[in-house]
């Protein structure tokens, strides 16, 4: 029994000695960080969040860049986990010189800590740029941490021929869009017999957010809002004003009482919502302008319009979403200031738009003066989303610590009281709630 | 000068075997290194390195800021995570029960060594291999919850419906589970089929000489030659129960209303979307602690029963 005991505990020693081992050895391995940031020598480091053909434009932009000034760039892209990348290189301490993410990163990179301030006098031509986009680059207090590359505003997309079948005109305002959607639901515009067709697209998961970032646009144009600023930074939530009730009582008018939204939506994330378009499942649908070459690769190419989005009691504005330029800490700031100032450029703006017709990274471009329509073939619906855009474009508040969860909470709230067509009034009570302590637990409460 | 000599001997006699067991003890290690490292690296390094990150405000750049505890106090009043562990209990156990009630039926039908048969298990055994992502998005579109989806049409046929489905907070963990059921059923198929071949066909005879009949046969024959393999079906299926996340991120992402969430993917959420890795490795934390209890218990259990 003893000798028997004494074999087994020093084999376990033995199997203990050789995990500590192995563990020790890798502590050790990946404590050897070296804590420099990014190197100062060598090309520009530059993450790019996308996929796909988008790689080819940058390629061109980052060429004309290296034959104008000599600096070379070395691109990055990927769209898989870019987020979980970069962190892995922020705990690294090696961050590349720039990143090209959405302008939502903003307030999460600036309390990452993993950005610079912009010093606007040092990036040729950035105070020039449309007043809108330089909004999206501010945090709560004025301060500028990025430098904008692209913008882009949703606008309505709606079946022209269930319009005709139907003797309708495109929807201008909220009544108008409940008739449509009425009609586009129980008239059966595809005409094929069955009670088949819905009305409003809506990309209703919780997932990234999606059913907030549909709804923004219902909010503002009811003439509510997420919050409202205090001055210095901090903020109140407001989603339990009249007008944000109201905009989600409209929500659940569409969702619930007239039922003219696609069933399923409120798993539905956009290329769900895409396809039901695509498909001729629904009939009407609040997106962005990148959806014009999805669509038209689709066989509803040719079969619907784009139109301003419609007007609510406060309004007719609509989600405003960008690209942006973040100067990483570490960065060869003198450089990477360069190559912004060059990406900001008329002449970039435009590559941007052209260079590559199937991914048109310069979305709508940032520098005034440039034709959004004339640059995209000639498409007219790219000069109506630049109208939209400067007219009622409306960025969600990327700026402030962690949009991103707050956006999840909003969404959280918004499917719940949808899923169970809750009493609005009192599901924005407790969404503004929450909201507020969500504001609190960053730091940025009134 | 002899017995100098020789005095010393006996203790390297003694010495060199201890040596050559050293060695020889040393040996099996050698040969499970590679494994080891493998496990050292893609399995121990990050489980200490999360229950580390648990005890933290973690912040990549800037530096970690200890928190202690509080990751964890909020996780044991946290209603969303409250109820994601509830339906991951009942999505495990439906899972399980309903895969191998099903699996043992269809391996009862499909036992056998003909052809046909082995065709016939062959068709059956595919959605196992078929990824789940693909499975997905087939039951999504099978289950539209629309008049005119595939089930709601068959439905329609018998005078039900049109039912919601995965678009109903009251339906959709049970349509997330039919899903499951449906993909993981087969699986458990093969392994009662072998527990089948192996049951002595003897018995079957004694029981038919004595009058048993096929209910019987099957109650006092099958199920008891089976305990061994039941235990294997059941405990392989607690153990995929309680970690399900491709098949609820993809068909429902927890949704509507939080109605089908459960812990993996939640936890995903907090450290993704919400950039929270402190808390979601609290989460973690907790689940490992929680499955390593149940494992003891299941193991003390087992071996009470065997002893």
């Amino acid at each position: 029994m003893t000798a028997r005991g004494t074999g087994t505990g020093r084999r376990r020693m033995t199997g203990i000695v050789v995990v500590s081992a192995l563990s020790a050895g890798l502590l050790a391995g990946c404590g050897s960080h070296s804590g420099s940031s990014a190197d100062s020598t060598g090309p520009l480091k530059v993450w790019v969040r996308g996929s796909g053909d988008s790689l080819k434009a940058y390629d061109k932009i980052f060429a004309a860049f290296t034959a104008k000034t000599g600096i070379k760039v070395q691109p990055y892209m990927t769209l898989t986990d870019f987020e979980t990348k970069l962190s892995a290189s922020a705990s690294a301490h090696s961050l590349p010189d720039m990143v090209i993410d959405n302008a939502s990163q903003l307030g999460d990179f600036e309390s990452q800590g993993i950005i610079q301030k912009v010093d606007a006098s040092s990036v040729p031509g950035l105070s020039a740029l449309s007043p809108q986009a330089l909004s999206s680059v501010k945090d709560p207090k004025g301060a500028t941490y990025a430098i904008p590359f692209s913008a882009q505003a949703n606008v309505l997309l709606v079946r022209k021929d269930w319009l005709a079948k139907l003797h309708l005109s495109p929807p201008k305002t909220w009544a108008d869009v409940e008739r449509v959607a009425k009609a586009f639901t129980r008239d059966d515009p595809d005409a094929d017999g069955k009670n088949d067709t819905y009305g409003i697209d809506v990309p209703g998961t919780t997932a990234n957010g999606y059913i907030s970032w549909w709804w923004s646009s219902l909010l503002w144009q009811a003439g509510g809002d997420y919050v409202k600023s205090d001055g210095g930074g901090k903020y109140t939530a407001t989603l339990d004003s009249p007008q944000a009730i109201s905009a989600a009582q409209e929500f659940e008018k569409l969702a619930c009482t007239d039922k003219v939204v696609q069933p399923g939506m409120l798993n539905d994330d956009t290329t769900a919502g895409n396809k039901a378009f695509q498909t001729g499942l629904t009939g009407m649908y609040l997106t962005g302008p990148y959806a014009f070459a999805t669509m038209d690769a689709s066989p509803v190419k040719g079969k619907y319009v784009a139109v301003a989005p419609p007007a609510g009691p406060g309004g007719s504005q609509t989600l405003a979403e960008g690209t942006s330029m973040y100067l990483m800490q570490g960065a060869k700031t003198d450089e990477a200031e360069k190559l912004a100032g060059f990406m900001i450029t008329p002449t970039t703006q435009q590559l941007g738009m052209t260079a590559v017709p199937t991914a048109t990274v310069v979305r709508l471009p940032v520098t005034p003066g440039l034709n959004a329509a004339t640059a995209h073939s000639d498409d007219p619906r790219w000069g109506l989303a630049a109208t939209v855009y400067q007219k009622d474009g409306h960025y969600e508040y990327d700026s402030l610590p962690n949009w991103t969860a707050l956006r999840q909470l909003t969404s959280d709230d918004l499917n719940g009281m949808i899923a169970q067509c809750a009493p609005p009034a009192a599901a924005m009570k407790k969404l503004n709630s929450q909201f507020q302590a969500a504001l609190a637990a960053q730091g940025v409460a009134g | 000068m002899t017995t100098e000599t020789r005095a010393p001997a006996p203790t390297r006699t003694v010495a060199a075997p201890r040596r050559g067991r050293g060695r020889r003890a040393l040996v099996p290690w050698l040969y499970l290194a590679p494994a080891l490292l493998f496990f050292a690296v893609f399995r121990f390094w990050p489980t200490a390195w999360g229950i580390y990150l648990s005890l933290y405000k973690v912040r990549p750049y800037l530096g970690n800021q200890w928190v202690g505890a509080d990751n964890f106090v909020r996780a044991l009043h946290d209603p969303a995570l409250r109820s994601a562990v509830w339906h991951t209990v009942v999505d495990a156990l439906a899972t399980v029960v309903g895969s191998a009630v099903a699996g043992f039926a269809l391996a009862l039908l499909l036992e056998g060594p003909a052809r046909l048969l082995k065709l016939f298990r062959t068709a059956v055994f595919l959605p196992v291999v078929v990824s789940m992502v693909a499975i997905a998005e087939l039951w999504s579109s099978l289950l539209f919850p629309g008049r005119y989806g595939a089930a709601n049409s068959v439905l329609h046929l018998a005078g039900v419906g049109p039912l919601p489905f995965l678009s109903s907070p009251h339906s959709a963990l049970v349509s997330v589970i039919l899903v499951q059921v449906w993909k993981s059923a087969p699986y458990d198929m093969i392994i009662f089929v072998a527990g089948l071949a192996g049951i002595d066909r003897e018995l079957y005879e004694a029981a038919s000489l004595d009058g048993a009949g096929l209910l019987q046969r099957l109650r006092y024959v099958t199920l008891p030659a089976l305990r061994p393999t039941t235990t294997v079906v059941l405990t392989l299926g607690v153990i995929r129960g309680m970690r399900v996340f491709t098949e609820i991120y993809v068909l429902t992402n927890g949704g509507p209303n939080g109605a089908s969430q459960t812990v993996v993917p939640y936890d995903y959420l907090q450290a993704t979307t919400n950039n929270d890795i402190g808390y979601a490795a609290a989460i973690s934390t907790l689940f490992l602690l929680i499955t390593v209890a149940l494992t003891l218990l299941v193991q003390r259990w087992r071996g009470r029963r065997e002893s």
